[in-house]
């Protein structure tokens, strides 16, 4: 007789995404089982995720502020992303066929996880050419700002039992956005938003914002 | 496949031959001497408002350094400034601002075409010779009989030759040395006693000064030396003034152009185009044009809040030329752009005012091709000024007339051979990812040419593209654990490179690697020799090994610490003791032989150990059949240790960054792409490019460094060679980078699928061609349609030069010929 006892689901983090190696894992097993080991996640598709307050913190930081108020804007950002996460984001996952209540302890244990998360960041952000002497202050807020643009997603990654798979996009897409922003810092237009690190900053919510908004289409 | 990508490369050499034709023709000069027109006896027999003249030209001198409040050390200057016995201006000067381009505008008062800037570089060059062409000095010297004596930066001797037709006495001091700011100018200052014993001698004074310059090429604009150098040059003009200069003479003190705040030149910022001008004379004083002048001034700002330099009252440089004639009373050179700088007329006689503002009209508008007006002598001077500067404008713009006919062939066989290029790449490739990531390369350089900032940062394009690579790498799902970390240590490596030097034109760090090593010379040196000792130990040993990894290695090394020393940096001491002994050994004859004398015979033995393995090598590959695949390697080695030898000091350590990045991208190549035979050339050229921005090279002229073409090469040298290293050195990275290709293009892992070699040649080189034939549509384009933009001879015509270097030197010299030579022997 073939053992079929159940395995305990082990936390761990892979970058690979979820079906690939479950399904592969999951040869011989029926699909309750595997259904039952490894319950499904999933956003729901709905225009719920979009992230509409993004969009008004880039109004905000853009042609409100004064100089580009960056601090204020990560202030303004922590906890409309909380907000976000509560009524929006969190209500559209979909874990082991059920909506998950919002737990709110992790919900702060992870803006402090987010702070931290602001250090590799910031290496990496580093690592992307950003100035290392000069602004390093600067740099550091970015890498706030973008560790906390992923902080529905990096949520989402603890209260999910860490299947890094299905939130990798949304990683994916804020760097990308910061990335592909970087385009404008060149050019001679001698504009006062082509400062470090305003592009970028932008960049991110963008990317952010397009992430969140069809992530749950990818 | 071979023959077909032969026969494109063809065509872009043609395309590239017929555009360069087209749009860098020589300028049409009007020849012989001109001379009085109007009203010529009166003219003839007229006194001359100022019979002696000493002209100092300092080296980049930016109009601050004479006029601003709080960078300006010029007192003796300010006093007389202040007093009226002095006018200051400042001149503009027409790019590109390298030191043989302003000077002849200088003397001939034309404006300068691009090749001029070429020919700066190639200084040996006879065809930027103007000793036929009119001149202020050639007036002077034919028409007044002046005696002109002449002291400082050899390029004068260069374009008056032969020297005595110019001069009666004359010595030249060259710049090889940019760290030396002290007897570069002692060379000149220590005539100066004599010209002022000899004063019935001589006529015209010409002196030019270079250490300013060299201060500011070494530590920029606001180095801690430059004040010590302005009160230097202070008293000179001081104990000129007070000694030489009365009633009848005019001093004149000028820089050629200015320079940027790091302290580069030849392109076309604020600080590189304004330069100062100072006329002195006790003369000055019966007319007071500018009232209540009380220098140092303010710092002047644009709009926008910043620095424009813009002191006093603004001049082209070029009005230096008609002034100066007008003044001493000769014919104004045919050639010239200038307008006689009004201040001056009032000392001009009542009767030959108007007859100079004629002559000055007349020969403007006959440069202009314009017929002149009948009625132009009922005009009044204001009317002819303002007539005269439209001239001006119009003649400065229109610097150039391009050849549109070689143009549009150029342009013809440029868009052939993208469009055949394109369809044998669809063929071989065939919209791989591979083929996706090389057409976006392609596109995003392409596309930033029409862009003048995308020009000047394309070292930024570079980074954005890498940066991107990696990061996708690693999003996607790589195959083997050490990716990951073979990545993340590429990242460090390429971030560290990209510290390493300011390039670009926009943003200049003050913390970059290579200044805090020049600072530090024993951790640079430190670095220098574990680099030279990590290449040289970690390869394979075969019979070659005591001459390729240790004699050699050593030689280099002790060539580049004895440079540096000659250079006046300071060393380590047991770096010094080290290079004294080895160099006692090296040249045994005569021990008397160090440092400075030492140079060219070390420098020499250098090339003749290299020529010497060189040939052992293939002699071993040839007669005993050595294994191929370690002659690609020892080859690389060796030749890295050439290039090494061909860079500058604080780029050394570079190397051994380049040899980690090798490695890592190697294992990744063969881990996640079964080192695919189109993706290494990829990789090779990205990294190519990334590493020749990151020496420290630009598409700007300005950056072209000189200071190692000269190794071994003594005062009568040969331009071919000198050009050939300093190619060579300029483009180092790449060459390693090309060479690092081979290693991986000629092993065993990919020849055993692909059996010919040819066609491994054939199909590597499809990327690069793809790329730059690609790049040569877009380009062309971009220079016919901006052929009027502000910028095009400052930031286009260069970029195209670069481009046309990367065709012929990198692609043809380095990546066809010598390429297939090596494959020959395989």
């Amino acid at each position: 007789m073939p053992n079929k006892t159940k395995k305990s689901v082990k936390k761990r983090v892979t970058f690979s995404d979820d079906t690939t190696t479950t399904v592969s894992r999951s040869h011989n097993k029926t699909r309750s089982d595997f259904i039952a080991n490894h319950p499904p996640v999933f956003i729901r598709k709905t225009f719920k995720t979009i992230p509409w307050h993004l969009l008004f913190l880039l109004y905000y930081y853009v042609k409100l502020s004064k100089n580009y108020d960056i601090i204020t804007l990560l202030k303004m950002l922590i906890p409309s992303q909380f907000i976000y996460l509560m009524y929006q984001f969190n209500k559209s996952t979909i874990y082991g066929n059920k909506r998950l209540k919002l737990n709110i302890t992790l919900s702060l244990v992870t803006i402090v996880g987010s702070f931290l998360l602001g250090f590799p960041i910031l290496i990496i952000v580093i690592l992307c050419g950003a100035p290392f002497v000069e602004h390093l202050p600067l740099s550091w807020l970015l890498s706030l700002h973008i560790s906390y643009l992923a902080y529905p997603a990096l949520y989402s990654v603890f209260n999910c039992d860490f299947k890094v798979g299905l939130w990798k996009k949304y990683f994916i897409a804020i760097v990308l956005g910061g990335w592909l922003s970087c385009v404008v810092i060149p050019l001679d237009w001698d504009r006062d938003w082509q400062a470090w690190p305003i592009p970028v900053v932008v960049g991110s919510y963008l990317g952010a914002f397009v992430g969140y908004s069809i992530g749950a289409y990818i | 496949m071979l023959f077909r990508l032969t026969f494109i490369f063809l065509i872009q050499l043609l395309a590239i031959y017929f555009f360069s034709l087209g749009f860098f023709p020589k300028k049409n000069v009007l020849n012989g001497a001109s001379t009085f027109n109007y009203n010529v006896s009166l003219q003839n027999n007229s006194k001359p408002v100022f019979d002696r003249l000493i002209l100092v030209v300092i080296d980049a001198l930016r109009s601050d350094f004479i006029f601003d409040k709080h960078n300006s050390n010029f007192h003796f200057v300010h006093s007389k400034l202040n007093s009226g016995e002095a006018w200051g201006f400042t001149a503009f000067a027409n790019p590109p601002t390298v030191t043989l381009p302003r000077l002849k505008g200088i003397t001939t008062g034309s404006t300068p075409s691009f090749l001029d800037a070429i020919l700066n570089v190639a200084e040996d060059d006879n065809s930027s010779s103007i000793s036929e062409q009119d001149s202020w000095l050639l007036q002077l010297r034919r028409f007044s009989n002046h005696r002109i004596r002449f002291f400082g930066d050899d390029t004068w001797l260069k374009l008056f030759s032969p020297a005595e037709n110019f001069f009666d006495a004359w010595e030249g001091t060259n710049s090889f040395f940019v760290s030396d700011f002290q007897e570069v100018d002692y060379n000149v200052t220590r005539h100066i006693q004599t010209q002022i014993n000899e004063r019935d001698q001589w006529d015209t004074l010409i002196l030019h000064y270079l250490g300013l310059d060299h201060i500011g090429h070494k530590g920029g604009a606001y180095s801690k030396f430059m004040p010590k150098k302005q009160i230097e040059l202070d008293t000179i003009i001081q104990q000129l003034y007070e000694e030489i200069i009365d009633e009848n003479s005019l001093l004149v003190f000028m820089g050629d152009h200015g320079m940027n705040d790091i302290g580069n030149h030849g392109g076309s910022s604020a600080g590189e185009t304004h330069a100062g001008m100072v006329f002195m004379s006790p003369k000055l004083l019966q007319s007071r044009p500018f009232e209540n002048v009380s220098v140092p001034l303010d710092t002047p700002l644009n709009d926008d809040g910043e620095v424009n330099f813009e002191y006093m009252k603004q001049i082209q440089q070029i009005d230096l030329v008609p002034t100066i004639s007008t003044l001493f009373n000769v014919p104004i050179p045919k050639n010239s752009v200038g307008i006689t700088i009004s201040e001056f007329l009032p000392f001009l006689d009542n009767d030959t005012r108007l007859i100079k503002v004629w002559e000055n009209f007349r020969q403007l508008s006959i440069l202009n091709n314009e017929i002149i007006d009948k009625d132009f002598k009922l005009w009044d001077i204001d009317k002819l000024y303002l007539y005269m500067k439209e001239v001006q404008q119009s003649l400065t713009r229109s610097a150039t007339n391009y050849n549109y006919t070689k143009l549009a062939i150029g342009y013809v066989f440029v868009v052939l051979s993208a469009i055949l290029i394109s369809l044998l790449t669809i063929k071989e490739m065939q919209f791989s990812s591979i083929m996706i990531m090389l057409v976006f390369i392609s596109s995003m350089i392409g596309m930033s040419t029409f862009s003048s900032s995308f020009v000047e940062e394309e070292h930024q394009i570079w980074w954005w593209i890498i940066t991107g690579t990696l990061l996708l790498i690693i999003v996607s799902r790589p195959k083997k654990k050490t990716t990951y970390f073979s990545s993340l240590i590429i990242f460090i490596c390429l971030r560290l490179i990209r510290g390493w030097n300011n390039t670009g034109q926009k943003t200049v760090y003050s913390y970059v690697i290579g200044n805090l090593l020049d600072e530090t010379p024993s951790i640079k040196w430190s670095l220098n020799c574990v680099t030279i000792l990590w290449l040289s130990i970690l390869s394979t040993f075969d019979y070659l090994s005591p001459l390729a990894q240790l004699i050699l290695p050593v030689i280099i090394l002790s060539y580049k610490i004895n440079w540096t020393i000659v250079d006046k940096e300071s060393i380590p001491d047991y770096l010094k003791e080290m290079v004294k002994v080895i160099t006692k050994y090296l040249l045994k004859e005569d021990h008397m032989v160090l440092f400075e004398n030492a140079l060219i015979p070390t420098a020499l033995i250098v090339y003749k150990l290299f020529s010497i393995l060189m040939l052992l090598r293939i002699f071993l590959l040839v007669i005993k059949g050595s294994n191929k695949e370690k002659f690609i390697k020892s080859l690389f080695r060796d030749i890295t240790m050439f290039l090494l030898y061909l860079s500058p000091s604080r780029n050394i350590p570079q190397y051994l960054l380049f040899d980690i990045i090798g490695r890592c991208a190697t294992q990744i190549l063969k881990d996640e792409f079964k080192s695919s035979l189109y993706l290494i050339p990829i990789v090779s050229m990205i990294l190519q490019h990334f590493c020749f921005f990151q020496f420290g090279g630009s598409n700007s002229i300005a950056t072209i460094d000189l200071s190692n073409a000269y190794h071994g090469i003594s005062s009568d040298y040969n331009i071919y060679i000198v050009g050939y290293l300093m190619t060579v050195s300029n483009f180092a990275p790449a060459i390693y980078w090309t060479l690092f290709s081979w290693q991986y293009l000629y092993s065993k892992s990919v020849t055993h699928k692909n059996t010919n070699k040819w066609e491994i040649f054939a199909k590597s080189k499809l990327p690069f061609i793809f790329f730059n034939c690609i790049i040569g549509c877009c380009l062309f384009a971009s220079c016919i349609i901006l052929r009027y933009h502000l910028f095009i001879w400052s930031v286009f015509s260069p970029k195209l030069c670069y481009y046309f270097t990367w065709n012929l030197f990198m692609q043809g010299v380095v990546g066809w010929i010598f390429e297939m030579i090596t494959v020959a022997f395989l």
